[in-house]
């Protein structure tokens, strides 16, 4: 199907055997001599003012090296976004959330770091609670932040097109509603950081993170450090989802301590830190309108979201902004209103989380469409189909789309899910349990913008291919969080120069190696994935100009295939060529021999001719969006596209949804590496049929997470998944680098709303409020659904 | 997961571990079984678990404050105890009594009069796999068969997971259903009690300091009887039951009238809960549609559930009804010999 040796093949990924057998360095795995471990001190109360900290009997119990409060880390405010810096390093003033950091200890075991943090007086003014998002912006409410009026941290309000003209058009008007409640990414791999301090006064800073750029901006920002002199490498990671892509204090708290003792310092988060630090999904509170015309065309949507972020702003401005932006597509809409709240209230705070800002608002607006499709007496299948874009179209809020398989995708599962005939089966016995229900998505392939206003390129790749001939090495600040990017990246480059994956060695996730903005937004295959070809490119010329001009020939007579340098105008003579690099090799056996240089001749004698060959590559997206406010967050270079379709059997007296079969189809433009993409497809199915089903974080009445473990915030098991289909549709996407967009987070988009409308087909009942326990299901059997 | 310090005592026999468990009470001991639930409950603390009030003191001048630490003057109960993972604040042990070295308790032993006897270091995947129990007391093979994962399951131990007390325990409740009579050990000898009489609220029992569980005896299945266990969950595995029913029902003969039925509740109670107004309805009738409904109904009465953030009572209360009616039919037809 495809003229590719490597890319659109199922190529094992550079990293499986290293992780299978257990040989993948994780953070926590790295040892220092004379290593310091730390703790941090977590307010056990929500909302109350510091009155005193006296660490005094802290610092005199044996064996602690450092103790540090606010002090000693000073109050520069930091955060995710400039516009809504509000974090310290630790609390001074106030602690807002059950969890939030008041000092860090670093002692010379684990045990000592614990206990002096039980030592730590502090001395709290307790102040009143907000915990409810829906009335955390009224007047009277206790306020949170001087800086945030009512609580209130971002707002957001935009209409595009006409809505009231939507509605006249319309001939069937409908009002929903859905919540969620927080909750937590999940990822395997709990937080863990090793800092230290080298020779040359520089702070390393081995940690988990998502973005390892931003967190080296971070740290630089807060604890007042030149840029250059502050490092940070991510080792293997295990998992992210979105909460590790910004800078903790847990971070920053192992720095400073690092620099305090001149030691190296680490601290990994046991399971129930993970969940206090959260920087999770937000809690969505959505209301939408939306009108239809008489043949089934979307006419109008009038949407109104309050957000539950917790304490601190963390990504949530851009959360906000996602929650209505990604609406735009993937149908035709020419009305769109968007009124869209994001308070704080103290609870921890709530950040990106895979599918950001969009998820929850997918879901409700995808059961609108089926319950319209039902009022209309349409299929829903077919009502998407008819309100489906096409690329070269443009959203109401100027989301530009150059490739679009929707259409595809949906007939894919249609057609592979058997929807027709389980539709009029389920017709027959409708109400009886069985159910089977069809969804859409919609998502952004790299954020437009970077986090921080700037000309930055997104991304470098910086690729050399060894002096001695033969390997290649690729050097990119990309961050391989388990997402498979570092076998993209030796694909894209084995493909470019010819080579097999084993000649290709990927360093990464290494702010000193080259810039990158990280893994979030599901950017890294389309933005690094250009850099990184462009960067063999370079490199692949380099090597054919040297040779060409040895050999007097054309460089473009030239190439590189299947481990050869090849000639496109008849044979060339290599014999000279040939000599030179075996009098190098006197002694050495399994010699190149045959008619063609092989790629290490060329490589080596390239070197001889040139020196270094060191090809670069770079990228960043074009200027993209209208000019309102808040038009940057959704923009994208591409967009990628997904249709899900979801069976499901309830048992009717106990409210339990097990679901089958989930069949979905996903638009990533080209598939580099097609098992990766499936990956990829199945863990959103397996992660969104948990927020689904299962995953809410509780707290009670004092802000405390009642849940904070693994044993009681459930994730699907391998016992509850269903078959899974993953079916993959390549668009090939003109802005994408051989036409390759997301598949990352856009495959989570129609997992809730299709378990949604399957289980309303089941049981005859809706379900408003997430996730679908079965206790929710129950009621709602039994009041009917309203 | 971070563990207080303690240190280990490891008895031979069972006679010393009475000994030692006697000796070591003064200083603080618990029991350590399969430690799939101690260790858990020992875990240190991630965030303070005390914030004591302080109502003014010399050296709280300032007045209603609430500190991480001690204070000599503190005048009133805790503001609050436990944060993050709300759990009662528990005074680690000095000592670990463990019991791995005690081949005797671990095993199942069939005997002549049909019963069987468990070691109550059995584990719980030992419980799993024994045709016996599967055969002859299914409810407590299904009961293994929801408990945890796997690894839990090759760790856990079925007197454990009786003794630890959680009202919603996936072996008491079938041993309470199936009327099982624990085996207590003491340097003072041995005593025993129905298991239905052995908790007394979460994580409580009539269990004495220095008394060691050490056998849990199933009485022999009557001809025509089948029993069934069920847990109501939100996944597969890895999971406390919102609600969880066992059922023991016996015929006069196939086809005709109750002759014995027991019904045990977990998770609606503080304690495994036997339903005691099932009987009273279902025994000498046929357990026709009308039958099961009505004894169904009447176990409801038993149940005393809470709300809490694995389910409300209301729900809880619902659910008691479908599964004892559910299970009722299925121990029937294991009754009647159609498994």
């Amino acid at each position: 199907m495809s003229n590719y040796r490597i890319l659109n093949t199922r190529a094992r990924r550079v990293d499986a055997v290293d992780k299978i057998t257990g040989r993948a360095m994780y953070t926590d795995d790295f040892q220092r001599p004379n290593m310091l471990y730390a703790a941090l001190l977590h307010s056990p109360l929500a909302h109350a003012r510091i009155l005193n900290i006296d660490t005094s009997r802290a610092e005199a119990l044996p064996g602690v090296k450092a103790v540090v409060t606010w002090r000693e880390a000073g109050t520069v405010p930091y955060g995710v976004s400039p516009a809504r810096y509000d974090e310290t390093i630790f609390c001074y003033d106030k602690v807002r959330y059950v969890g939030d950091e008041i000092a860090a200890v670093a002692a010379s075991d684990l045990d000592t770091a614990l206990e002096a943090i039980n030592l730590i007086k502090v001395n709290f003014e307790e102040l009143p609670l907000v915990l409810d998002g829906l009335t955390a912006m009224n007047d009277g409410q206790p306020r949170l932040h001087d800086q945030y009026k009512n609580n209130m941290c971002a707002e957001v309000h935009w209409h595009f097109g006409d809505i009231e003209q939507g509605r006249r058009e319309s001939h069937i008007i409908r009002t929903d509603k859905l919540t969620s409640k927080m909750q937590d990414g999940a990822f395997m791999e709990p937080q863990s950081v090793l800092a230290e301090v080298d020779a040359q006064g520089d702070l390393i800073m081995y940690s988990s993170t998502q973005a390892p750029h931003y967190v080296q901006r971070t740290l630089a920002m807060a604890l007042q450090m030149p840029l250059h002199k502050v490092r940070v490498i991510k080792p293997a990671v295990g998992g992210g989802f979105g909460p590790k892509a910004s800078c903790s204090t847990a971070e920053l708290a192992t720095c400073l301590l690092a620099m305090k003792t001149g030691r190296p310092v680490k601290i990994t988060f046991d399971r129930e830190q993970v969940f206090l630090h959260s920087r999770a999904r937000h809690q969505f509170f959505h209301t939408m309108t939306t009108g239809i015309k008489k043949d089934g065309t979307l006419s109008f949507l009038d949407h109104h979201c309050i957000l539950d972020g917790g304490a601190y702003a963390s990504f949530g401005i851009a959360t906000i902004y996602y929650a209505g932006s990604l609406l735009g597509g993937p149908y035709r809409l020419k009305n769109m209103k968007y009124d869209g709240y994001r308070v704080v209230t103290n609870k921890p705070a709530c950040g990106a989380q895979r599918g950001h800002g969009a998820v929850i608002a997918r879901a409700l607006f995808e059961v609108q469409l089926d319950r319209l499709a039902e009022e209309l007496g349409l299929d829903p299948i077919e009502l998407r189909l008819k309100n489906v874009m096409e690329a070269g179209e443009t959203t109401c809020n100027e989301l530009f789309v150059s490739s679009f398989g929707m259409r595809e995708a949906l007939e894919a599962v249609r057609d592979s899910a058997a929807w027709q005939t389980k539709r009029e089966r389920a017709g027959k016995t409708h109400r009886n349990g069985k159910g089977i229900g069809a969804a859409c998505g919609f998502f952004v392939s790299g954020a437009g913008y970077s986090i921080y206003r700037s000309r930055t390129y997104h991304c470098t790749v910086i690729t050399k291919v060894d002096e001695v001939g033969g390997g290649v090495l690729v050097q990119s600040g990309a961050a391989d969080i388990g997402q498979g990017s570092d076998t993209v990246l030796a694909m894209i480059t084995a493909e470019e120069l010819g080579i097999t994956l084993d000649d290709v060695r990927v360093v990464s996730g290494d702010s000193k190696l080259s810039v990158d903005l990280g893994a979030y937004s599901s950017r890294t295959t389309l933005m690094t994935g250009h850099a990184c070809r462009e960067a063999a490119q370079d490199v692949k010329r380099q090597i054919l100009s040297a040779i060409a001009a040895l050999l007097s020939v054309p460089p473009e007579t030239l190439d590189l295939k299947d481990g050869f340098l090849v000639s496109l105008a008849g044979p060339l003579d290599i014999s000279e060529l040939r000599r030179e690099y075996l009098r190098e090799h006197l002694g050495f056996t399994d010699l190149p021999e045959g008619p063609q240089l092989t790629f290490a001749e060329a490589g080596r004698i390239a070197f001889l001719e040139l020196g270094a060959i060191v090809g670069t590559g770079k990228y960043k997206p074009p200027p993209l969006g209208g000019s309102f406010k808040g038009a940057a967050v959704g923009t994208s270079p591409a967009f990628g596209c997904s249709a899900q379709v979801a069976e499901v059997t309830v048992d009717l007296e106990t409210g339990r949804v097990t679901v089958d079969k989930i069949t979905g189809a996903h638009d990533c433009g080209f598939a580099i590496n097609r098992t990766q993409v499936e990956g990829q497809m199945q863990g959103s199915m397996m992660m969104g049929m948990g927020e689904a089903l299962m995953e809410q974080i509780q707290y009670d009445t004092k802000g405390r997470i009642v849940n904070a473990n693994l044993a009681e915030y459930k994730i699907p098991t391998a016992l509850d998944m269903p078959h899974l289909e993953a079916i993959i549709v390549e668009s090939h996407e003109p802005h994408g680098p051989y036409g390759a967009k997301e598949v990352g987070e856009g495959a989570i988009m129609p997992v809730i709303p299709s378990i949604l409308n399957a289980i309303y087909d089941a049981t005859g009942v809706r379900i408003d409020e997430l996730p679908i326990t079965p206790e929710r299901v129950v009621a709602a059997l039994r009041t009917g659904g309203k | 997961m971070i563990l207080p310090r303690f240190d280990v005592l490891t008895p031979a026999t069972v006679t010393e571990a009475c000994a030692l468990l006697a000796a070591h009470t003064a200083a603080g001991v618990r029991i350590l079984a399969g430690g799939t639930d101690l260790l858990v409950e020992l875990r240190r603390p991630i965030i303070p678990q005390h914030v004591p009030r302080c109502d003014g003191c010399p050296t709280h001048p300032e007045g209603a404050v609430f500190s991480t630490i001690d204070c000599t003057m503190w005048n009133s109960e805790p503001l609050m105890a436990a944060g993050g993972s709300v759990r009662a604040a528990v005074k680690p042990p000095a000592f670990l009594l463990s019991l791995h070295k005690l081949r005797d308790l671990r095993g199942l032993q069939k005997r002549t009069d049909g019963s069987l006897r468990v070691g109550a270091c059995t584990t719980i995947t030992d419980i799993e796999r024994s045709r016996d129990i599967r055969e002859g007391w299914t409810a407590l093979a299904e009961g293994a068969d929801n408990l945890g994962s796997p690894l839990v399951r090759n760790r856990g131990t079925v007197g454990g997971n009786i003794a630890n007390a959680r009202p919603a325990a996936d072996t008491a409740v079938p041993t309470i259903a199936l009327r099982a009579t624990l085996v207590l050990r003491s340097t003072s000898g041995i005593r025993t009690i129905a298991a239905a009489d052995f908790p007394t609220g979460p994580g409580k029992t009539i269990i004495n300091p220095g008394e060691i569980l050490t056998y849990i005896e199933y009485p022999a299945p009557a001809k025509y009887s089948g029993s069934a266990y069920h847990k109501l969950a939100n996944r597969k595995a890895l999971e406390i039951s919102t609600v969880g029913v066992a059922v023991y029902l016996a015929l006069e003969t196939p086809g005709g009238p109750v002759a014995d039925v027991s019904v045990a509740l977990g998770a609606v109670g503080p304690k495994p809960l036997a339903a005691a107004s099932v009987g009273p309805v279902l025994l000498g009738r046929i357990p026709d549609e009308t039958a099961i409904n009505d004894a169904a109904r009447a176990a409801m009465e038993d149940a005393r559930p809470i709300d809490d953030h694995r389910g409300s009572a209301w729900y809880r209360l619902q659910m008691v009804e479908v599964l004892t009616r559910r299970l009722l039919k299925t121990a029937l037809a294991r009754a009647e010999g159609k498994k």
